[in-house]
């Protein structure tokens, strides 16, 4: 298989760094709107933000993690 | 040893000491009242960022000259660890600082508990105050998440955020983190499985832990049983990619900056070698706790 295809089909992998790219930015939107109408409930807020944010994250990672399986074992 | 070398070496020298001087020069002149301010503020920054460019380039160019111009290395990182040679044999890097790491944690806490500390006291002082505020808070967070599972849980938490975080130190030393490893990760993870289920079936029994899984209808009993077993999947990969997503952004600064490489990445390892892997160490625990919290307490309810 040329390279080239393998280095498309690796950066089509990082797509999904977009959707979870918009989900974490509107998660964190969201916390921003919860602690500024309750701003006593921040420390609970932010600690299930960054549980959401890790869950939203790791879509970025798997997207991450496949690149890097077929940049590496694709040659 | 180039001429040019020289030169460069005497200049960025000159333009180090300009800064600095000018930098003394208009700090005392800061304290008269009827200058302008603002403008001298700038002045001010501009011969720090000087200083600081004038030395890095006086730092870059006398290792240049001392150990003489480096051949530029292959870029390569591979998705699994190097083999080591020990003894004859291939063994795995992973294997080999896991071991280090543990060796050194353990004779850690028997140097602090032998020697340090040789006996608790009611009034603590010192080191085991430290002590005491890192157990009861891993202890006071375990609790806030999984109600009465005593001090085992909080134990085993404790154990591998202090591994984690020593793993991720070893990166400092130049040498690949065990955690960037897919193997640790899934060893890791697969432990977190066995808790989960440990933790499920000890509460509600396993006709408990099997009715929990087939929740609200037994026809989601299939997707349920494969949504948990995705779980130490998901942990892993998650950790593995974090932690060499770090590990390529360092070592491509250091491809990229090549003989340059004195000061900026230390500034930029601050957060890949230290920030990051902390934040991914407080996920995993954290990601750890929830499951366990939602596999013991689905029946009660």
């Amino acid at each position: 298989m040329g390279l080239g295809s393998i280095a498309i089909g690796a950066g089509l992998c990082l797509l999904s760094c977009v959707a979870a790219g918009l989900g974490m930015g509107l998660a964190t939107g969201k916390a921003v709107d919860a602690v500024g109408r309750q701003p006593e409930a921040s420390g609970k807020i932010s600690s299930i933000l960054l549980l959401g944010l890790a869950l939203t994250e790791s879509t970025a990672i798997y997207g991450f993690v496949t690149a890097l399986i077929v940049l590496f074992t694709l040659k | 040893m180039k001429p040019v070398d020289i030169v460069l070496l005497c200049v960025s020298a000159v333009i180090a000491a300009a800064g600095f001087f000018r930098g003394n020069l208009i700090k005392s002149k800061l304290n008269e009242p009827e200058n302008a301010q603002k403008k001298l503020k700038l002045k001010k920054r501009l011969s720090v960022v000087m200083s600081l460019a004038g030395s890095w380039m006086f730092t870059v160019q006398l290792l240049k000259v001392i150990f003489g111009k480096g051949e530029r290395g292959e870029f390569s990182v591979g998705l699994s660890a190097e083999k080591w040679n020990v003894f004859g044999y291939g063994i795995s890097s992973t294997i080999v600082v896991t071991w280090a790491v543990m060796a050194v944690l353990t004779v850690f806490a028997l140097i602090v508990r032998l020697f340090v500390i040789p006996g608790f006291k009611d009034e603590p002082k010192g080191i085991q105050n430290l002590l005491e505020l890192m157990v009861e808070s891993i202890d006071k967070y375990t609790s806030s998440y999984v109600r009465g599972t005593g001090l085992n849980l909080g134990a085993y938490i404790f154990t591998i955020a202090a591994f984690m975080v020593s793993c991720a130190a070893v990166e400092l030393l130049g040498i690949r983190s065990p955690t960037a490893d897919l193997t640790m990760t899934v060893a890791m993870a697969l432990i977190t499985f066995v808790l989960i289920n440990y933790y499920g079936i000890k509460r509600n029994g396993i006709g408990g832990r099997l009715k929990s899984l087939a929740a609200p209808t037994p026809i989601v009993f299939p997707i349920r049983v494969i949504s948990d077993c995705a779980i130490p999947v998901s942990m892993a990969c998650r950790l593995f990619g974090n932690m060499l997503g770090g590990l390529i952004v360092m070592d491509l600064l250091y491809y990229a900056l090549g003989g340059g490489a004195v000061g900026i990445p230390s500034v930029v390892g601050l957060y890949f070698n230290v920030f990051h892997p902390l934040i991914q160490a407080f996920i995993f625990v954290t990601l750890t706790l929830t499951f366990i919290n939602e596999a013991a307490e689905t029946a009660e309810n």
